[in-house]
């Protein structure tokens, strides 16, 4: 079937790639193809090729665009930014190419980057028994490259230009909030899991950020590509990204529902290991009290998430089946894992 | 489950219906099946025991607020709404033995949960 179909993207997209590459002649996409998973963008690659210098040139590209109703509901320009603060730093992303926030071009906002090839991402086939032996290799990239978001400045890296800057004493109450928000909003049905979790972390509320840093908000297992060796190519989906402490991105890695059942952090390594490969790469401490607090947040904020997909489907603002999945899929599991981080199993 | 189990299948059917058409490019196709494959195993998975569980779980809460009553209705829309109205009162009853310092009440409600999670737990389950 290759070649016989033109997805109705491509003369859009190509249309306005020329508008983006005056220098660029006969310029045509092909072979775009959307890339299942993406929950809260919709995900394409695709192959770009051009004449140029009486050359004629081809690059593979990704496009991200936002969906009718998300899973979650982010600016595209923080994502963009994010992964452009970190371009050419320790931590590997993709080069962004062209945002554009306006829907005249493709009916939605989007972004074009490059694609970062011949890499995995999925946690299924890291451990589906090919990479055991390089698992403890990926730990150690997964939570060093974790390390050095956590100790980057995001002053120096401009990011507040975006961003909001909390006090370091209300980065938790913030970020509470907000994900406590969510939830009174999208919820479809009693969640008293959660709100017994909420009220814990409301009343035993963590000390204040040893730091002011960039937080991924979605760093974990599945979020990154790697290589047969164990490498880390690229971080992706940091649609979540923002300023807070550094502490919530390691708690979100380890809410247990990212053990993919194999009682091991982000199904690699025990949490001791994790923590003190990162410690050592940020220079920061992991306060056992404090990260405890950050792990519970994580699991409300994960069940935020899956209720927000449920809620988008349950709506039709989104009716695809990689809506419904997640909230099949994890919405009893992060009750579990909630009841497990509070002691309750 | 939630989204309900009955409108997850028509949308299922309407996407298969549309993913039949010659001009779907392999790869969106691919990823429409798959992930309805996954979707229609976790449908199958928890058909027969749906009722069951729900009748069973309303008794537990009853018993646990002190609530008289009975599932009369066993429509699967009927009794999850009936759960839904007894998980709303199980936060109040939580609330308020953590404001008395109930510990014997918070743990009951407690297990009661738990007791929740295994009802729903699912064969792919990551906790």
């Amino acid at each position: 079937m290759d070649g016989e179909v033109t997805h109705p993207l491509e003369p859009q997209l190509a249309a306005y790639i020329a508008t983006r590459m005056p220098g660029a002649a006969e310029i045509a996409i092909d072979s775009l193809e959307r890339i299942s998973g993406g929950a809260s963008r919709e995900t394409y690659r695709f192959r770009l090729i051009w004449r140029e210098d009486g050359r004629t040139r081809e690059r593979k590209l990704i496009l991200r665009r936002d969906p009718p109703a998300s899973l979650i509901d982010t600016e595209r320009r923080v994502e963009f930014e994010a992964y452009r603060a970190f371009a050419g730093s320790a931590v590997p992303v993709p080069e962004m190419l062209w945002l554009e926030e306006g829907s005249e071009a493709l009916g939605h906002p989007f972004f074009i980057a490059e694609e970062l090839t011949g890499f995995q991402a999925a946690p299924q086939m890291l451990f589906a028994g090919g990479y055991e032996a390089v698992l403890q290799i990926v730990a150690e990239r997964k939570w060093t490259i974790l390390g050095e978001i956590a100790r980057a400045d995001p002053i120096a890296l401009r990011l507040d230009k975006w961003m909001p800057t909390p006090t370091l004493d209300g980065c938790w109450s913030r970020e509470l909030a907000h994900w406590e928000g969510i939830l009174d909003r999208d919820e479809a049905e009693p969640l008293p899991i959660a709100r017994a979790a909420i009220r814990w972390l409301k009343a035993n509320p963590p000390p204040p950020a040893q730091k002011l840093s960039v937080v991924h908000g979605d760093y974990r297992t599945g979020n990154f590509l790697y290589d047969q060796a164990g490498d880390i190519h690229g971080v992706l989906d940091w649609e979540m990204a923002h300023l807070g402490d550094p502490l919530e991105d390691l708690g979100w890695g380890f809410n247990p529902v990212w053990q993919f059942g194999r009682g091991l952090e982000g199904g690699l390594v025990p949490r001791a290991q994790a923590t003190a490969i990162w410690e050592r790469a940020s220079g920061l401490k992991a306060d056992p009290a404090a990260l405890h607090w950050w792990i519970l947040f994580n699991c409300v904020k994960g069940q935020a998430i899956w209720v927000g997909s449920a809620r988008a489907f349950i709506d039709g603002g989104n009716r695809e089946p990689i809506m419904i999945y997640p909230a099949w899929w994890l919405l009893n599991a992060q009750d579990r894992a909630i009841l497990k981080v509070m002691g309750r199993p | 489950m939630t989204p309900e189990v009955p409108s997850v299948l028509f949308e299922l059917s309407q996407l298969l219906m549309r993913n039949a058409a010659p001009d779907v490019p392999d790869g969106e196709r691919a990823s429409a099946l798959g992930l309805s494959a996954m979707l229609l195993g976790l449908a199958a998975e928890t058909w027969d025991g749906a009722a069951h569980n729900l009748v069973v779980e309303n008794r537990a809460l009853r018993e646990l607020l002190d609530l008289a009553g009975e599932d009369g209705d066993l429509h699967l829309a009927a009794l999850k709404a009936e759960n839904d109205r007894l998980r709303a009162r199980l936060i109040a009853a939580q609330v308020a033995a953590e404001a008395a310092g109930d510990v014997a009440r918070q743990d009951a409600i407690w297990a009661e949960l738990l007791a929740s999670t295994e009802r729903r737990r699912i064969s792919v389950s990551l906790v």
